[in-house]
């Protein structure tokens, strides 16, 4: 129990101590204690709502992934493969094609979480039957969707021209330069509770990972349980897509690490998980930022070039990966 | 290579003889420079891009730059299909010589080139004197602004391609090359691409004193006002420099001039 400790005390200290890193790291080090004008502008109004929602969008993504293989009781589930994403990635490529601008900078944001709510939504329905919602309907319906989303993106950036298609790429592969403090509030205002739901249904989750019968025999009801997780993953995705795009690997692999320094109960991993996608994020954004300067590299492609050997490392040396 | 060199220039002279009749462009540029030399007549086929002139608009389209139809291009019987260097895969070009279908490649890349290019296209299409009055307009042009070096020389530029997320005209862009005709300089110069997704904290502390926004087809002043409010700081914003300009120097071409002279006319102020 006290090596338990630790290992808390060290998932939660270092996504704070990698913020702390991120706000003086950059493409110059800034030191804030002896900043100019110009520095410390770069400091508040650049870096530290950039690294604010890094942390969010990490988060969010985390404690989704460690919800939705909870429900679809499945480890290859991340809050992608429902096509949530797809779905909003559609809606706002159409819109940076398009020019749209009705909101200022708010309008991609906008569409794209009016289009992950939409394709949420469609998921939901596709995956109710007999009064409920069903782990495998909903995995089919999202991988379908996803499908179906993904062709008409294509489409839509096969038939534009390279200048729109770069631009769309960059928003795909997921974007946190345009991350401000306006645009923070909204963010919070659809994270939090996604991660609060989470929280206070880990043991229904906890329930739900051992089957149905179980649950029930513990005085949860699966279909509902099932259903206010669900909601809650619908936010969480909704809201980090609109935040910067789509970051791959977080959402599906961040769970996976966090299992397996801290064991599989739903209580501590969804907070953890969610610690863990956020600093994971952080610092992708930060080498993101920091190794081409003035250059910009896509967070997504970092943080899946980072991460994906300590999970392939965790795969050799555990002898089980389940949820 | 020799040989190679004089079977090209063999075919230069067969077109010279024969001027061809039925042209196809695979690029907007190449399509406003044809337009531009008196060939508009005979363009049989452009791509969906050549949206300059206005009458580029009604041709038939055989697809995109870089994905164009064969099958298009080749139900379209042209006598030549004039491509671009910059933007058409040359593995078509590659194709479209196996199947005995002429081609010519635009191949200039910078400003300074596009005059002799132009004299090249022209002799390859039939319409030698033409070219050289357009060629020699733009050299004589291109000296004028050469002039310009005193009066806009170490001023600090940058040229937004896009707000949100901010990509810029980098190194190799013709933009760039506009900027270095004119002395300017252009804050991105060195990075690692062409037009670079951007920092933004790099562009306040490199503090541009002017700030160019291409506007392309569709007006850039919405899209470009939250990346504005962040950068309100540095001296191009504080002074209100900050220019919405053309989309001239997007393009190799006849109008490309004009974006520079647009630039120049800015950076006298």
């Amino acid at each position: 129990m006290k090596n338990m400790k630790i290992r808390a005390a060290l998932i939660i200290s270092v996504p704070i101590i990698i913020f702390g890193l991120s706000l003086i790291a950059g493409p110059r080090m800034i030191n804030p204690f002896a900043a100019d004008d110009i520095s410390r502008e770069i400091l508040f109004s650049i870096r530290a709502p950039r690294g604010v929602v890094a942390l969010l969008m990490g988060m969010a993504l985390g404690a989704s992934g460690a919800v939705l293989q909870g429900i679809l009781k499945n480890p290859l589930a991340d809050p992608y493969i429902l096509g949530i994403s797809s779905g909003a990635s559609l809606a706002a490529v159409l819109g940076i094609m398009l020019g749209a601008a009705f909101l200022g900078s708010f309008t991609i944001p906008v569409l794209a979480f009016s289009g992950a709510l939409i394709t949420g939504a469609m998921v939901g329905i596709m995956g109710w039957k007999r009064g409920g919602l069903w782990p495998e309907r909903l995995l089919l319906a999202g991988v379908g969707l996803s499908f179906f989303f993904s062709a008409l993106l294509m489409l839509v950036m096969s038939i534009s021209s390279d200048e729109g298609l770069r631009k769309a790429m960059l928003w795909i592969f997921g974007d946190l330069s345009m991350s401000e403090w306006s645009k923070i509030p909204y963010g919070l205002a659809f994270v939090l509770p996604g991660i609060l739901i989470s929280l206070f249904r880990a043991k229904a989750l906890n329930a739900l990972i051992l089957g149905d019968e179980f649950a029930h025999s513990l005085g949860f009801s699966p279909h509902r349980e099932r259903f206010i997780l669900f909601v809650a993953v619908g936010l969480l995705t909704a809201a980090s897509v609109s935040l910067g795009g789509m970051i791959g690997f977080i959402g599906l692999l961040v769970p996976h690490i966090i299992r397996s320094i801290i064991g599989s109960d739903s209580r501590l991993l969804v907070p953890f998980s969610a610690l863990g996608g956020g600093g994971l994020l952080c610092i992708a954004d930060l080498i993101s930022r920091s190794v081409l300067a003035p250059t910009e590299l896509p967070a997504g492609i970092v943080t899946a070039i980072i991460g994906s050997p300590y999970f392939l490392y965790l795969l050799r040396r555990k002898n089980v990966l389940s949820i | 290579m020799l040989i190679l060199f004089t079977f090209h220039l063999s075919l230069f002279t067969a077109y010279a003889v024969e001027p061809p009749q039925r042209i196809i462009s695979l690029a907007p540029a190449t399509t406003e420079m044809l337009f531009a030399l008196g060939l508009g007549d005979r363009i049989v086929g452009v791509t969906n891009f050549c949206d300059y002139p206005e009458e580029a608009k009604k041709k038939p389209k055989v697809g995109g730059m870089s994905n164009p139809s064969l099958e298009a291009v080749v139900s379209l019987k042209p006598d030549i299909v004039v491509m671009s260097v910059d933007g058409n895969p040359k593995e078509f070009e590659e194709r479209l010589r196996s199947m005995k279908i002429k081609t010519y490649v635009f191949y200039s890349k910078r400003i300074s080139e596009l005059p002799k290019g132009i004299r090249d296209m022209g002799l390859a299409l039939g319409v030698k004197e033409k070219a050289e009055v357009m060629a020699a307009d733009m050299e004589h042009r291109i000296n004028k602004l050469r002039e310009n070096k005193k009066t806009s020389l170490k001023k600090k530029v940058l040229f937004i391609i896009w707000p949100e997320p901010l990509i810029v005209a980098g190194p190799g862009s013709i933009t760039d090359d506009a900027l270095q005709i004119l002395g300017a300089d252009n804050i991105a110069a060195r990075t690692a691409s062409n037009y670079p997704k951007y920092s933004i904290e790099e562009v306040i502390r490199r503090s541009p004193d002017i700030i160019f926004i291409g506007k392309g087809q569709n007006s850039m002043n919405e899209v470009s006002e939250g990346l504005l409010r962040r950068l309100k700081s540095t001296p191009a914003a504080r002074n209100n420099k900050v220019f919405y300009v053309s989309d001239y120097l997007y393009r190799l071409g006849p109008r490309t001039l004009k974006g520079v002279e647009e630039l120049a006319g800015y950076l006298r102020r």
